[in-house]
């Protein structure tokens, strides 16, 4: 089972100006798998993935999808997708 | 990380293990599967040495010097696998991460099934080898046993070495 899971993580960190050393700190795990996680390599466990949202202050769906993301300039003004 | 606290040895490994100085020596994959192969290469100078140490008719003191030479660049190697893999098969289960956890787990599964091959293959050889000579087996049941042993030592080393990726850079893409 390797079900791809897009995230926005590495986007919200850096609008926030948190570190991945920072984060994972606050999350309890190493830095690297912050970065593996904003690669697409690695897909967290609920726990961390409630755990990364609970940091952020955001429901986990604002994070984590099942399908791809839209450019949140879309969002924000409601684009639909050609 | 399971909330088990961890122990000053604990943390010191952790510290040891992600250690950035080494970095330069891994930080390719083209770097880190050649600090594997140079792992391999020497454990195998150590292991031939300590081989024709055990055979030879004389007791010679050379082979012994040799292997004190060849063993300081392999605890380099050691090290550098380990620095690569941030301690993945070092530290303790306590202190790894879920990603750590399941990582240890796929490196030594895959680092089993090298190893079922390998044995199989060095008992299909020591057989063959009694077909031909019926004293082989016996006379190198103890050194096949060593390098065997060895063998299944160090695998989950080398598979960790190979399949550590690169560390991920600040301002990459990544996937949305």
């Amino acid at each position: 089972m390797s079900e791809q899971v897009h995230n926005r993580l590495a986007m919200v960190r850096a609008e926030r100006k948190v570190s991945r050393q920072k984060l994972a700190e606050a999350v309890g795990v190493h830095y690297q798998t912050i970065g593996y996680i904003e690669r697409g390599q690695y897909n967290p466990s609920l726990d961390l993935a409630l755990k990364i949202s609970r940091f952020f202050g955001l429901p986990v769906e604002a994070l984590f999808s099942l399908d791809p993301f839209q450019p949140l300039t879309d969002e924000a003004y409601g684009r639909k997708q050609q | 990380m399971t909330s088990t606290r961890p122990t000053r040895y604990d943390r010191n490994m952790m510290r040891l293990m992600n250690d950035p100085r080494g970095r330069r020596l891994y930080a390719t994959a083209t770097r880190r599967r050649l600090v594997v192969a140079v792992h391999i290469t020497l454990t195998t100078a150590l292991g031939a040495l300590m081989t024709y140490a055990y055979l030879a008719d004389e007791e010679p003191a050379w082979p012994f010097v040799v292997m004190v030479v060849v063993l300081l660049p392999w605890m380099v190697a050691t090290g550098a696998i380990n620095g690569a893999t941030r301690g993945l098969l070092e530290l303790r289960e306590r202190v790894l991460d879920e990603r750590q956890s399941a990582e240890r787990s796929h490196v030594l599964a895959r680092a089993h099934r090298v190893m079922t091959l390998l044995l199989a293959t060095t008992a299909a050889g020591l057989l063959v080898m009694g077909g031909v000579d019926g004293d082989a087996p016996m006379t190198y049941a103890a050194p096949v046993l060593i390098a065997v042993l060895v063998v299944h030592w160090l695998m989950p080393l080398w598979v960790a070495g190979l399949m550590a990726q690169d560390e991920p850079g600040e301002d990459e893409e990544v996937v949305v």
